[in-house]
């Protein structure tokens, strides 16, 4: 009888939940983490999807991609969106949200537009922004040509075209607004009414108060945006397909060409696996710096 | 509403160009935000002609109707053969009106067949159905002549599919226009003579400006996945519907197993764990999350592919089956606030772990579950690479991938792109608009704890 209700306790209390836990936990182990085991595995062979998995090579998918120029290239691309991305758009919803808070009225409104461009799908934003940029009959070279500028080939160009698939993001909007916006009301008022009696207003509050107090949100932001870019895998794909000649090819992109288009699975796992690898990291010294500066 | 009073402080300096700079630079984001919307609409509505126009005007064309009278008051033959001849007369005059005067605006054409000033035969067709049958229909790929339009019996196909009425006695319901516009009947004649010879004689001509006509061709436009993909028999069933259809389910099988499967999770981490344990399992679900799709996508292939979920429904759907770090972490934190009295009053009644859950637990959280919904929403709603990935039949595509395919194919105009776009989001934007303010109480509210 005793020993019924201590194993009573004992399943209610430690087993039950691992019970529970136990479906989410194998899907999570079968649908996401076996996949990238499986990329490392997949690497070392010279893969063959009919009899798997193939020929082992040990490293030899590693050297032979670290000494092709074309995945340097990738790897240089993915960081000039990085770099672009950061640049061009990552600070247009911060200073959106820094100055509709300072509106007096309509804020409702205003904040409600500018969710609008968040529920416009990457296909949708690709068809209106690739017309946007048609050499012929586009908008973009009305403009250039209005200020005495030379007509441009835009996604047809190596040159541009990083800079025409990551521009649409100057329209800014979307969800981070409001996240933003959200932060800076949170601000304490305390800290706000001290520092107008000592005469801090307007642009002084702005740069001194404000900014400093949703540093926080800021920076997630930056860790979550830069892990993306590195990730970037729709919208160069729909605008330009990795071209012209390679100029668009990310990292996602090299990889789904290396299987897609080349059939070399093993190549493309190499690929898969020094992308995490180097995603992870640099989301790890982000926030080793954060951390740093926080103490 | 309580207007907000505030006691009137004079503005320093600093303050006002703050202000004024604020005002300024809120009015040019929202215009940049309106742009592409601005941009959508304004081509949507343009004809086929008028798209490529440089310099690209902002506001399209007025449209106008053309109603056209031929009199067949000479004609000999019985009504068998008149019906014939005025078939093919209709095909080769709708369609010489609309490759010969396409800088007219004519959307919309009407037939009127003339015997004896009584009206005997009617056709009607707006110019983006002739547009989709000289694109995708029986006239695809063909050069439009007197002699393509009418070969064998596509000029009584296309009769059939624009549809029209005729009676020998009279179609008393359509009274045919009478008088000639100057300027339209020496264009029409030009058409006719040169191009298009009628078997009647061209009686009257009109036209009227009707900017509904404008939104018709939306109508049209949203057939385009039909005639496109005619072979495709569920999509020449139900059209641009199919692909609605798979999002819905996508999307909808998304929410349900998100917010189960999260919500679980998050009720057993906050109140059934203990400390340690339950830490290192919201991480091990965190760190699933982190993994780049890019980085997982070849393998998640193979293996989909080895188990049988290409190409249907269980490669679209499989990858939501497993709980989203961020998700579980959201639910942990609003069931962590959840007053432990609550559990342990239900405790000592002998509620089991389901009953803590099921009657507790979720009644409370409707909140955090119209959060997690949204979400997912949000987030699946820009799906695209997977599904593209994995669907080669064209009735599983969700609205992405269609749309993505639907603007690669090289005959697509960028009206009807643009036309189809716009309908696709329209319905999300209203919902948004209705929704706005329970919208952005949830989102600020993610945001503040993340």
């Amino acid at each position: 009888m005793k020993k019924d209700s201590q194993r009573g306790y004992f399943w209610r209390q430690k087993l039950a939940p691992w019970l529970i836990l136990l479906l989410p936990i194998c899907f999570t182990l079968w649908l996401k983490y076996y996949p990238i085991l499986k990329a490392a595995y997949i690497s070392f062979f010279d893969y063959d999807p009919i009899s798997q998995p193939g020929r082992f090579v040990g490293l030899e998918n590693y050297l032979t991609m670290f000494r092709t120029e074309y995945y340097w290239e990738s790897w240089t691309n993915s960081f000039v969106f990085l770099f672009l991305q950061m640049v061009m758009t990552f600070f247009i919803p911060i200073i959106q949200a820094l100055f509709l808070n300072e509106l007096r009225r309509m804020k409702s409104v205003i904040s409600t537009m500018y969710l609008l461009p968040a529920l416009i799908p990457t296909t949708i934003n690709v068809i209106v922004w690739r017309w946007v940029w048609h050499p012929d009959y586009g908008v973009a070279n009305q403009i250039v040509q209005f200020f005495g500028g030379q007509a441009q080939t835009w996604l047809s160009d190596p040159s541009l075209v990083k800079f025409c698939i990551i521009f649409p993001g100057v329209i800014g909007g979307g969800i981070n607004v409001l996240l933003y916006l959200s932060a800076i009301q949170n601000v304490s008022p305390d800290i706000m009414e001290s520092a107008s009696l000592d005469g801090c207003t307007g642009w002084k509050r702005i740069w001194h108060i404000t900014l400093p107090n949703i540093r926080y949100i800021i920076f997630i932001q930056m860790i979550i945006s830069v892990s993306t870019a590195m990730q970037m895998l729709d919208a160069p794909y729909m605008f330009a397909a990795g071209g012209p000649s390679g100029a668009s090819t990310t990292q996602g992109i090299y990889i789904y060409n290396s299987f897609n288009k080349d059939f070399n699975y093993g190549r493309g796992s190499a690929a898969s696996v020094i992308l995490m690898i180097v995603v992870m990291l640099m989301t790890m010294i982000q926030m080793h710096f954060e951390n740093a500066e926080k103490e | 509403m309580k207007k907000s009073k505030s006691p009137k402080i004079r503005l320093s300096k600093s303050d006002l160009s703050l202000q004024i700079v604020s005002i300024v630079v809120t009015v040019i984001s929202l215009l940049l935000v309106l742009f592409p919307f601005a941009l959508t609409i304004s081509n949507a509505m343009k004809d086929n002609t008028k798209i490529y126009d440089v310099p690209p005007k902002l506001l399209p064309d007025s449209a106008n109707s053309l109603q056209i009278a031929v009199d067949y008051t000479d004609f000999t033959g019985s009504d068998a053969e008149l019906e014939t001849v005025l078939q093919e007369d209709m095909v080769s005059s709708m369609f010489g009106i609309y490759t010969k005067l396409n800088r007219d605006s004519i959307f919309e054409t009407k037939f009127y067949g003339v015997r004896d000033g009584q009206t005997i035969f009617y056709a009607r067709a707006h110019q983006s159905q002739l547009q989709l049958e000289k694109d995708y229909g029986i006239y695809e790929g063909t050069v439009l002549k007197k002699q393509t339009l009418l070969y064998k019996d596509r000029a009584q196909r296309a009769a059939n599919i624009i549809g029209y009425e005729f009676s020998p006695d009279g179609l008393s319901s359509h009274p045919a226009p009478t008088g000639m516009q100057d300027g339209m009947q020496a264009k029409l004649q030009e058409v006719f003579e040169k191009k298009f010879p009628l078997n009647g004689t061209l009686a009257a001509c009109d036209t009227k400006q009707n900017n509904w006509l404008l939104l018709e061709s939306f109508v049209h436009y949203m057939k385009l996945p039909n005639y496109m993909y005619s072979k495709n028999e569920t999509i020449s069933r139900f059209g641009f519907w199919a692909f609605v259809g798979n999002t819905v389910i996508v999307i909808g099988f998304a929410i349900l197993s998100q917010v189960f499967l999260c919500s679980l999770c998050g009720f057993v981490i906050s109140r059934l764990l203990p400390p340690k344990a339950a830490r290192f399992t919201l991480l091990f679900f965190l760190g699933a999350q982190m993994i780049p799709f890019a980085s997982i996508m070849l393998p998640q292939l193979i293996m989909y592919r080895n188990m049988g979920a290409y190409n249907n429904y269980a490669a679209l759907l499989l990858p939501f089956l497993y709980p989203y770090g961020f998700y579980v972490y959201l639910f942990k934190g609003f069931f962590d606030r959840i007053p432990g009295s609550y559990f342990e009053a239900a405790r000592l009644d002998g509620a089991s772990n389901f009953f803590l859950y099921r009657r507790i637990c979720m009644p409370l959280s409707k909140p955090i579950i119209s959060l997690i919904a949204l979400q997912t929403f949000l987030g699946n709603w820009n799906d695209f690479f997977w599904a593209w990935m994995v669907t080669e039949l064209q009735e599983l595509w969700t609205l992405n991938v269609a749309l993505y395919n639907i603007s690669n194919n090289v005959s697509t105009k960028q009206n009807t792109l643009m036309g189809i776009s716009l309908v696709t989001i329209l319905p999300v934007i209203l919902i948004t608009l209705l929704f706005s303010k329970q919208l952005k109480a949830s989102i600020m509210s993610s945001g503040v704890k993340g």
